[in-house]
């Protein structure tokens, strides 16, 4: 699938987020301008340095089309496109964005992605209501992934206790990231008897409701050496993405207790950058834990661990930040929330900063080589970025 | 001959004890129990199960007509009918009406429909479906006789028959009372009840003496008589006016499941003939605003009894629960001021894709043989060829794969937990449903759990009545 690929072909020169957390202050256009701003102050340049932009946003009232970001910014009519692909919405701005530089169309591009979750209120995702078939039961976002947790509990023997330590391991790691939504550790007492939001799913499996903006700034590595980070800018070394149905629940011979998305995206990143053991050459990875169901299966379908072992190898510390693999060092969606549209470029940001060896109290020993991975829609769609130190 | 070829009744899953009734009041303690529909159920899907009920083992196809009896239709304009026959699968080709505003719609139509059947040769069967879900004003004594039901009958026209329609014969008698209003009345209104009573009596006597007396009939040659029930006082009344023997006038199911309207004489002709009296003459009657008798001889008393095997009919009551609280009926007859729950629509996918929405047909897939839902996506789950389908009918029963229970019903927290349930269908097929009607889910909802499809009403988006299936734990439809 992946023919020529973008392996070594682009350059991240700057990268930022906002503040996530509960922004009621501050309007979209506000948290992008966080985002970006810092970005730029980050590669040493100004909004004028960037040819295109590209921008995720999934929901409607946060906003439509690339006019979102100039409204934000004022591009001077530069060109912005505004992608939308569920949960990777970020994630795939990113992704076209390299295209645009690996190409050689643009030598500057902007990928960035902003949510404004809260402005709708905050139970449950909004708009429910309004998007989807008018009568096949839409289920909430969590009920979606609950249906693999109750399948992976009857295969597997999996308990609500091998679903707290996922929580418990983020928001360990996310007290120390200060543009956390969530700061504060938390137990396995506190997280196995919150209130069920969909069994066997209580509040603390799932990710919170947050606002949030994330930029990069990218070039070509010929042309990354005149910009602020030349010595340690990042390469991308793979981005997939992989698309599955939204209905999962029609497809006959399907099990859930996998998710074929993130197996195919990871069979594709692992190709194009040449991983053949990801356990032992990926040294950190921020995985989607939207639930956290979806985290243990991802490390799976990842292959950090083999099927059914997750909860087992997270139990001996494999995943922890200082583990064999680092599984959401920076605390993940649990300890970020989810603003949708930015979270794929939060992933890489974080995982830009470690690899600098610039995040600071939250940094993964001698970390070289790092994963950023998407999984949204009913595990429909995954987008998986490999990122490496420059030679 | 016409007569009646089968029959199937639906009784919501909840009974409410009427001393329920009289604690919430104060009022004096009454005997017995109701039947109340569901907050997701309506004339339609209540008609619905009566007619899956009745068309057990029968061909849909076969069938060319649909009448609909209800005093409480859900549109005013737009034809019931034509919703349960594309839900039951009928022809295109076929008459269809509503039979409504009263309660002896259900005989009118089985008048009408024998005439249909002797004017015109291309009808033979007709099926009719009463079904009636009348809102009590609550804290009054109509609160204790008001109940859901819905009981269908399939007459037609075949060498030999189970029962024989013989004669019939109507009035009509102007009353003002009971009446509701569209836009002004909540609930059903009287000006003064002994005049009604005295209407029932008179109206019910005289069309059964017609019957009777053209027909040469004493009392002594009745088998079972059926009639509108709503007063056990009123409806004795009339048994002993008539003279009718000991166990003739069928009257038990008042106490067990109170008035069903429309539905009522059914539902007491189907509970009576679970039991045929041999050779015996059976009249169906019904009242409001004038009366029909229905004359009818039970012609073979193993057809009629083997009837009661091929439809569950009135075997729900066995599986209803009682409840135990009364404001899980003030709540299901949406008594209460609350906001609901509802979505988007379109009238327009329904229409489209109602083979998928209203009859549950799927696709099989002509490469590989997998059998999968809805139609609307046209390449292959599994070997992902596109448009090699063939319409398949499913099945409406199947087993759980796996579940969850959703707190989050579109981003709001009420109605909850909702069972959102993958459901491997008997003979192939895998869909998800919501279920209903299951107590305790934490308890009770599991894997390899069994259930069978149910029709339901939805959600009001887009101004008209949305309805789809849910699941709910077997209860024993065929």
């Amino acid at each position: 699938m992946v023919r020529n690929g973008i392996k070594d072909k682009v350059a991240i020169i700057g990268a930022d987020m906002c503040k996530y957390g509960e922004r009621f202050d501050k309007n979209q256009y506000e948290l992008l301008v966080e985002a970006c701003d810092g970005a730029f102050k980050d590669a040493g340049i100004t909004k004028d340095d960037v040819d295109a932009a590209w921008l995720g946003v999934f929901y409607y009232f946060t906003g439509l089309s690339g006019s979102t970001l100039e409204d934000a910014l004022r591009l001077e009519g530069k060109p912005v496109t505004r992608t939308e692909n569920y949960c990777a919405s970020g994630m795939d701005a990113f992704r076209n964005a390299c295209f645009g530089v690996a190409s050689g169309a643009y030598d500057v591009a902007l990928a960035c992605g902003v949510e404004k979750l809260m402005d709708e209120g905050g139970s449950g995702l909004p708009g429910f209501k309004i998007f989807g078939h008018p009568l096949y039961p839409l289920p909430s976002a969590p009920a979606m992934f609950c249906m693999a947790a109750t399948r992976c509990f009857h295969e597997f023997g999996w308990t609500k206790e091998d679903l707290a330590r996922v929580a418990v391991k983020n928001h360990d790691n996310g007290q120390y990231h200060p543009k956390a939504h969530f700061r504060r550790p938390i137990t396995i007492d506190q997280a196995m008897k919150a209130p069920m939001i969909a069994d066997p799913l209580g509040r603390f499996d799932c990710c919170a409701m947050s606002d949030g903006a994330a930029a990069l700034i990218i070039t070509r590595p010929d042309l990354a050496e005149s910009y602020a980070h030349a010595d340690d800018y990042i390469l991308v070394k793979s981005n997939s993405i992989s698309v599955y149905t939204m209905a999962p629940w029609y497809w006959p011979s399907y099990d859930f207790t996998h998710f074929p998305a993130t197996e195919k995206a990871a069979e594709m990143a692992y190709k194009e950058a040449e991983i053949t053991d990801p356990r032992k050459e990926i040294d950190l990875a921020e995985v989607h834990d939207c639930f956290t169901i979806t985290e243990l299966l991802n490390c799976q379908d990842l292959r950090f661990c083999d099927r059914g072992k997750a909860p087992e190898e997270l139990k001996n510390g494999t995943f922890n930040w200082d583990g064999e693999t680092a599984v959401n060092p920076s605390g993940g969606l649990k300890s970020f929330g989810h603003p949708i549209g930015s979270t794929g470029c939060r992933m890489i940001t974080e995982v830009t900063k470690q690899l600098q060896g610039r995040a600071e109290g939250r940094q993964v020993p001698d970390a070289k080589i790092g994963l950023a991975h998407n999984l949204g829609g009913a595990f429909s769609i995954c987008s998986t970025t490999i990122l490496g130190q420059r030679d | 001959m016409i007569g009646i070829k089968a029959y199937g009744a639906y009784l919501p899953k909840y009974l409410l004890p009427r001393e329920l009734i009289s604690q919430a009041w104060d009022f004096p303690l009454v005997p017995g129990n109701k039947a109340i529909a569901n907050v997701d159920e309506d004339t339609i899907t209540m008609g619905v199960e009566a007619g899956l009920d009745c068309l057990a083992g029968i061909d849909p196809k076969s069938i060319d007509g649909l009448f609909f009896a209800s005093t409480t239709q859900v549109y005013t304009e737009k034809v019931s009918a034509s919703l349960i026959a594309d839900v039951l699968d009928l022809r295109e080709n076929i008459i269809t009406a509503d039979f409504t505003d009263s309660t002896k719609a259900g005989t009118t139509a089985v008048a009408r429909a024998v005439e249909a059947i002797k004017a015109n040769k291309d009808i033979k069967s007709v099926l009719i479906v009463a079904a009636d879900t009348r809102n009590p004003e609550p804290s009054t004594m109509w609160e204790f006789g008001y109940a859901d039901g819905a009981a269908a009958l399939l007459i037609a026209e075949e060498d030999s028959l189970p029962i024989s329609i013989e004669d019939y014969y109507s009035i009509s008698a102007n009353v003002t009372g009971p009446w509701k209003r569209n836009e002004t009345d909540s609930f059903i209104r009287t000006f003064e009840p002994k005049m009604d009573a005295q209407f029932y009596i008179k109206s019910l006597t005289t069309v059964i003496s017609e019957v009777m007396k053209r027909n040469n009939l004493e009392p002594a040659a009745l088998g079972h008589v059926a009639y509108n029930y709503s007063n056990p006082r009123l409806h004795a009344s009339i048994a002993k006016m008539m003279k009718f023997p000991q166990g003739v006038a069928q009257n038990g199911m008042f106490f067990q499941i109170g008035d069903l309207g429309t539905a009522m004489p059914f539902m007491l002709l189907i509970s009576a003939i679970k039991r045929p009296k041999p050779d015996a003459k059976v009249i169906l009657a019904g009242f409001g605003d004038g009366a029909d008798a229905i004359l009818m001889q039970i012609q073979d008393k193993k057809l009629v009894r083997d009837l009661g095997k091929d439809h569950i009919a009135l075997g729900y009551q066995k599986k209803m629960t009682t409840l135990k609280n009364y404001n899980v009926f003030i709540e299901n007859k949406k008594l209460l001021k609350k906001d609901r729950y509802t979505r988007k629509s379109s009238a327009v996918i329904v229409w489209r894709e109602k083979d998928s929405i209203y009859q549950m047909y799927g696709n099989k897939c002509k490469k590989c043989g997998a059998i999968q839902y809805p139609r609307m996506m046209p390449s292959c789950f599994e070997c992902r060829t596109i448009g090699e389908f063939e319409k398949i009918k499913l099945q409406l029963k199947g087993t759980v794969f796996t579940f969850t229970l959703d707190h989050l019903v579109g981003g709001n927290y009420y109605e909850t937990p909702v069972p959102r349930c993958v459901i491997d269908l008997d003979g192939g097929g895998r869909i998800l449903l919501d279920m209903t009607e299951i107590e305790k889910p934490e308890e009770n909802v599991s894997i390899g759990m069994r259930v069978e499809l149910t029709f339901r009403k939805m959600h009001e988006g887009g101004e008209f009545h949305n309805y789809y299936w849910k699941c709910r734990p077997e209860r024993g439809r065929n």
